[in-house]
Order: structure tokens, then C-alpha cells, then sequence
């Protein structure tokens, strides 16, 4: 039994107290309290984390650099369900141009969005394969329809000026 | 014979509900701001910049919302205690 007149006890019951603060039917009200603190300034965090993203997006769009006109050799003979390979702005950007089977021309960036790899096209059924992960996106529109990639391809803007097929842009 | 509970273990027993369902709240609005973080990251690495800016205000509106929770959860927390 403790006694309550020994200053000693009293001294190590207060600095007990100092540790454990919370009487035991309170815990679980504290501890849900503390945990809707703490949640609340994840939620800040969080605001913060995506006023960060818009910010470095204005950044980005803000330097976007004027892209070259090229002509893409041989695009004016491609026939309805081919293909042209070609590279588009840099030597390191491969891009596609396809005639669809309806007679309408196309470009995209040639590199999956999932893990880069070279997509082809499979004019039948309308769309653009990738064999690595069997990645599909739809040759219309450029959008993710099957596999993997979650992203559409980047599209090539094209101009045709007479019989010659120019590119003249990347929409991402 | 005494319980040996406090006379407010009623109201701090609502205070316990009251943040539990703040909290519950608080943490589906959370992950929604989750899900925003990650589809700007990948809208912006995908160059889509135009969604960027309203999931960023929509992201504070959320922020504000969990905010307001809070301080309704808070203030009854004073009622408890005085």
C-alpha cells in the first residue's frame, strides 16, 4: 500500500502522470481525436502536393518549344490500311502516320505509353498493337483500349498541302 | 455503490462517436485527394495540363471540407470538457 504523505511517492506518481496523461476511459476518444488531427493535415499535405503538380504543369506548358514543319517522304502514296514510319520532332521521337482502311490519315508517337515499345499497326481491326504487353489503342483516336497502358498515344499534328503530308506538332 | 465512472462518460462516449464518424469522413476524403495526387502526376507526365488546375482547387475544397469537419468535431470536444 502507498502512503499518500510520503513526498518521495507523491514526487514519482507525478512524474508518472506526466508520461500517461490520459486516463484510461478517455484513450479511445484522444486517440480518435488525434487521428482526425493527424488525417486533416494529410488532407493539407495532400492540397498542397497538387497545387505543386498545377504549378509545375503552368511551368512546363509555359516553355513548350515551338515544334518544326516537316514533310513526311512518301505519305502521299500511302494506300488505305498502310503504314509509314517516320520520326517526328527529333530523330529520337519515332512517330506512325496510317491511312485508315476509310481513307483518312493519322499520326501518332510510336512508343507505348506503358514501357515505350514500338506499337504497330493492325489496320483489320482498327487499332495499334503493342507486343510487348499486348497493349492496344484504338487507330482513331489514339486511346488506350486494351492491356497495360493507361495513357493515349501522343498524336502528331499533320497538315496536307497539296499532294505532300507535313508535320507540323505533337499534341500530347 | 459507486460505477465508478465519471458523470460525463455519456457525453465523452458521444465525443467518441462523433470522431469516430469525423474521422471515417475525413479518411474517404482523404483518399479521394489520394486518387486526385495520382491522376495529376499522371496527367501531368503525360502532358494533359489542362485537368491540373481544377483538381488542384478541387483538392483545397476537399482540404477545406475536412477542415470544417474538424472544427465541428473539435468544437464539440470543448462542449465535453467544460
Amino acid at each position: 500500500m502507498t502512503m499518500p504523505h510520503d513526498p518521495d511517492t507523491k514526487a514519482k506518481a507525478a512524474r508518472w502522470r506526466e508520461d500517461f496523461p490520459t486516463e484510461w476511459e478517455q484513450d479511445a476518444y484522444v486517440a480518435r481525436r488525434e487521428f482526425a488531427k493527424f488525417l486533416v493535415l494529410g488532407s493539407a499535405l495532400l492540397a498542397g502536393a497538387n497545387g505543386i503538380i498545377a504549378a509545375v504543369g503552368r511551368r512546363f506548358r509555359k516553355r513548350a518549344p515551338r515544334l518544326p514543319r516537316l514533310r513526311i517522304a512518301g505519305a502521299s502514296v500511302l494506300p488505305p490500311g498502310g503504314s509509314l514510319l517516320f520520326r517526328y520532332p527529333t530523330e529520337e521521337d519515332p512517330c506512325i502516320l496510317i491511312r485508315t482502311v476509310g481513307g483518312e490519315l493519322k499520326a501518332y508517337s510510336q512508343m507505348c505509353t506503358h514501357l515505350s515499345c514500338a506499337v504497330v499497326y493492325r489496320a483489320p481491326a482498327g487499332e495499334f498493337h503493342c507486343p510487348c504487353h499486348d497493349g492496344r489503342f484504338s487507330a482513331g483516336e489514339g486511346r488506350p483500349i486494351a492491356g497495360p497502358p493507361t495513357r493515349r498515344l501522343p498524336k502528331i499534328l499533320i497538315e496536307q498541302e497539296g499532294s505532300d503530308i507535313y508535320a507540323i506538332g505533337k499534341e500530347p | 455503490m459507486p460505477s465508478g465512472k465519471s458523470p460525463d462518460t455519456g457525453l465523452r462516449r458521444q465525443g467518441t462517436t462523433v470522431f469516430t464518424a469525423v474521422g471515417a469522413l475525413i479518411g474517404v476524403v482523404v483518399i479521394v485527394q489520394l486518387w486526385l495526387v495520382s491522376a495529376s502526376l499522371d496527367a501531368l507526365l503525360s502532358g494533359d495540363m489542362k485537368v491540373l488546375v481544377p483538381a488542384a482547387i478541387a483538392s483545397l475544397l476537399l482540404f477545406f471540407l475536412n477542415g470544417g469537419l474538424l472544427l465541428h468535431a473539435l468544437a464539440f470536444d470543448r462542449r465535453t470538457r467544460s
